[in-house]
């Protein structure tokens, strides 16, 4: 199920019938819950749910038996279990066709033939987010950060919690379980300002990414056999750019908004990343659950900056290799990943060697329009299915195609740097400052209007139910 | 366990009552290596029950104020359901186990009146056909799926079926179809349906998207502008019986633009080794289909002088449909060959007009019954329809005239 579709509604309208029920329990309200978040997942595929089930029981167990373990080598041997578990069924379910696929041509490479069966297996939603949400709960109390949930409920909760379940924000046991533990009821106002954010996020899932900047991305990244120009490769490789913050910080909002309303807080996972001023400050305001994620559990444990220079640049280079691959089981977004750790490592070096440098104004939104150029090469990385087409557009772009095609239109073109120019500018201009501060200094009426026109848009833009682009991941 | 807080951020958990001061929303990005705390979500003060009840009545009246404007500026009409993936994929599994099935291209949509099919043979046909897709790929669709043991109809323009090498617009939709089928997208579809009986802006043609970008009608040289795509010509009611958008009929401006769209089926000659090709797959499909009990039988729909010259130079009826007979050993019926079916409306061109698309589903299905047993006019069949039966009288009279010139 996603929130960009009408399903959806009509099961958010049963699951806040059912948490603001007068005559269920707080106890009784977790499990109507968790049943709501099972019929969530299950909607998409039934029979995946077996694998929420093995995640859950796993890891509640391996985190038990932490605690009640005598000698550091079973505690280490259980939190083993989880990781291999949990990284198994990943690796099975998402990276099993890819790692075949590249034994078949290194087997070739050296001369064997090998034609294994087609590897016919689908990808469950969302198992990359919630692999990663449930691995912290045990890494947490194996690294003894916090002490395992208290009761079963709360934590089988926390695993299966659908508004994060699919499609993050990457929610840590620390940050979702202990509201499990009091009644939560939303007031009015919270329940308002949730369905304010959840509007901004389909607005900006339905009418903008899908609606508006989609075609021209696809006008060019899918055309086949078709070499596109300067302008065109530029065009919708800035597009794609607006295409995939827009789908992914809007089911982010969304579902901060639909956990609002039903009287829980989740963390941010974007705060205005286009705006970022060199490419840490990137990552600390985009998919920040991921980042924070990969740094607290890969970047840290491979050693981080506490053991010198060289070691620092390999961890950084390596973390960002396997956030790369994170999101999809292709060379391409190795790429993407590598070139991100490239770009902070090239900063890192930049600062040591730099320290007394400090940029006027002027510096600074040169700085953030320079981050903003090089993001978006790698997002021809992210966006394009293979070298080939990634080289295609790379080469477009540096205008260097012999016979270039016109290939976008002039009006969605008109529309899509529009858009594009205009969340540009919202992210420098509140690079420093949050939505709700805004909101806050912002008149009343204008709010108020502003929420009409993106809920309006919504309807009469009439979302095709299209599947978020980081499902896929 | 470790404290994970600020002495700053303590207290700040949870949600909280007016925007928290800059520098006091922290995220996981500022605490590194250590246990999240609950986060905090900061609630802007703000009338929001009362901006909530504004935006409530000010979104009803602008939906309510669109919906009339689509009904009378626009001409769409409520109970136009429109068709999706879902829809084709709902229609496809229950084409396992029905006794007639019609794949093909969008002519075959438009021209096959399923109420007249019914009403003829006591069957109503299941309608997998798609718009702007190949039918060869659909038929080996068939062909690979075990549970199919009915007869199938494939209805074919001859250009896209020996010329294009890709199954087309409903690539998707076939490509994932075991996606489609599943309970979200179901009731996705249930529901849309539901609220498109009772709202007629609910076209996916007229998508703010797509009228936003309708006023470009070429600027830029080289590439299709959005003029050039095939806007709404249909409408869809359940049972994915489509028939032409009766705006089309009435017009000018909107006919005049489809007909556009078609840019005349122009395009290169289809080489005789691809028909051969698409000749040989589609004889192994229909083998196929035959060995486990079912049966194919090909139709060609009408389409008007204007596109026939290009479809007939492209590939000629000799070339293509009569060589499919033979080669792949199969029967069907061509429009050509219909008496009744000659000089009906074809108001862009490509489709039938709805009047005509009954008149000629009666002729093909009278045809049909003759050519294979699985299809029998019932006893109290209703009585042949004539071009009479939808042809205005003056438009009639204009034809007539034309062809005795």
């Amino acid at each position: 199920m996603i929130f960009n579709s009408l399903t959806f509604l009509v099961f958010f309208a049963i699951v806040m019938a059912l948490h603001y029920a007068p005559f269920f329990s707080w106890h009784q309200k977790k499990i109507n819950l968790m049943i709501a978040s099972y019929l969530f997942y299950a909607a998409w595929n039934p029979p995946f749910v077996i694998l929420l089930w093995v995640s859950t029981v796993v890891d509640w167990w391996a985190a038990q038996w932490m605690v009640r373990a005598k000698q550091e080598r079973t505690r280490k041997l259980w939190m083993l279990t989880s990781v291999c578990v949990n990284l198994g069924m990943l690796g099975y379910f998402k990276y099993g066709g890819f790692l075949m696929d590249n034994f078949v041509s290194v087997a070739a490479a050296v001369g064997i033939v090998y034609h294994p069966p087609g590897w016919d297996i689908i990808l469950p939603v969302g198992i990359s987010f919630y692999t990663f949400a449930t691995l912290s709960y045990t890494l947490d109390v194996y690294l003894r950060r916090s002490a395992p949930a208290g009761s079963f409920l709360n934590y089988a909760l926390f695993v299966t919690f659908f508004p994060h379940l699919v499609a993050g924000p990457i929610m840590r046991p620390t940050e979702l379980v202990p509201q499990f533990d009091e009644p939560r009821q939303a007031k009015a106002n919270q329940i308002g300002f949730g369905l304010a954010l959840l509007t901004l996020g389909l607005f900006q899932k339905v009418v903008l990414a899908d609606g508006f900047l989609a075609p021209v991305v696809e006008a060019v990244y899918d055309a086949h056999g078709k070499a596109p120009g300067m302008l065109d490769s530029w065009v919708a490789t800035f597009a794609f750019a607006g295409q995939i913050f827009c789908d992914f910080a809007g089911y982010s909002t969304s579902a901060i908004g639909v956990a609002l309303c039903l009287g829980f807080a989740m963390p941010d996972n974007f705060r205005f990343p286009y705006g970022a001023v060199g490419f840490s400050d990137f990552w600390r305001r985009w998919h920040i659950t991921l980042s924070s994620w990969l740094r607290d559990y890969l970047y840290i444990p491979l050693g981080g900056n506490r053991h010198g220079q060289a070691r620092c640049y390999a961890a950084l280079m390596g973390t960002m290799l396997l956030g790369g691959l994170w999101h999809g089981a292709n060379w391409t977004f190795v790429v993407w990943g590598g070139l991100h750790g490239l770009y902070l490592s090239v900063e890192r070096w930049l600062r040591e060697h730099f320290k007394g440098f400090t940029p006027g104004r002027a510096s600074i939104l040169g700085l953030a329009l320079l981050t903003f150029l090089l993001v978006n090469i790698t997002w021809v990385f992210f966006r394009a299915k293979t070298f080939t087409g990634a080289g295609v557009i790379l080469t477009g772009m540096a205008g260097m195609q012999a016979k270039p095609a016109p290939l976008i239109a002039a009006g969605p073109m008109i529309i899509a740097m529009v858009i594009v120019t205009a969340i540009l500018g919202t992210h420098l201009a509140m690079r420093k400052t949050t939505l709700e501060a805004v909101v806050e200094r912002t008149p009343s009426p204008a709010i108020a209007g502003i929420w009409t026109l993106l809920l309006f848009s919504v309807i009469i833009e009439q979302g095709q139910g299209s599947a978020f682009i980081y499902f896929a991941f | 366990m470790h404290s994970s807080t600020s002495p700053s951020e303590r207290g700040l958990t949870g949600t909280r009552e007016g925007a928290l001061p800059p520098g006091l929303r922290k995220t996981a990005a500022d605490r590194p290596g250590q246990a999240q705390p609950v986060p905090t979500r900061d609630i802007p003060t703000r009338p929001w029950v009362k901006m909530g009840l504004f935006v409530l009545c000010a979104v009803t009246v602008l939906t309510f104020a669109w919906e009339w404007n689509a009904r009378t500026n626009v001409g769409l009409r409520a109970g136009d359901i429109g068709d999706s993936p879902q829809a084709w994929a709902e229609s496809r599994r229950v084409a396992d186990l029905a006794a007639v099935a019609i794949i093909g291209d969008s002519r075959i949509l438009f021209d096959t009146d399923q109420a007249r099919f019914q009403a003829l043979t006591g069957i109503r046909p299941v309608q997998v056909g798609h718009v702007g897709t190949n039918a060869r790929p659909l038929l080996e669709h068939f062909a690979n799926d075990s549970n199919f043991h009915g007869l199938l109809i494939v209805g074919i323009a001859d250009t896209m079926y020996f010329g294009m090498p890709v199954i087309g617009l409903g690539g998707d939709a076939v490509h994932n179809y075991a996606k489609y089928d599943k309970p979200s997208q179901l009731t996705g579809l249930w529901l849309d349906r539901w609220l498109q009986r009772y709202f007629a802006f609910m076209d996916s043609d007229y998508r703010l998207s797509r009228q936003a970008i309708r006023f470009d009608d070429g600027w830029r040289k080289g590439v299709d502008s959005p003029y050039e795509d095939v806007w709404k010509i249909s409408e869809t009611f359940p049972g994915r019986q489509y028939f032409m958008w009766d705006r089309i009929e009435s017009d000018a401006y909107l006919r005049d633009h489809a007909r556009h769209a078609w840019d005349a089926f122009k395009g290169p000659n289809i080489p005789p080794p691809l028909a051969d090709k698409v000749i040989a797959r589609t004889a192994e499909a229909v083998r196929r289909i035959r060995a486990r009990g079912g049966d194919v039988i090909f139709v060609r729909p009408p389409s008007a002088p204007q596109l026939r010259v290009n479809e007939q130079k492209r590939i000629p009826r000799a070339l293509g449909w009569d060589r499919l007979m033979v080669g792949a050993r199969v029967k069907g019926v061509h429009a050509d060959d219909l008496p009744q079916a000659q000089n009906l409306l074809i108001p862009e061109w490509s489709h039938l007009s709805r009047k005509c698309a009954a008149v000629f589903t009666d002729a093909y299905v009278r045809r049909l019954a003759e050519l294979t047993p699985r299809l029998k006019l019932r006893v109290d069949a209703p009585p042949p329809l004539s071009r009479a039966d939808c042809v205005p009288q003056d438009v009639a009279s204009v034809k007539g005239r034309r062809a005795q010139l």
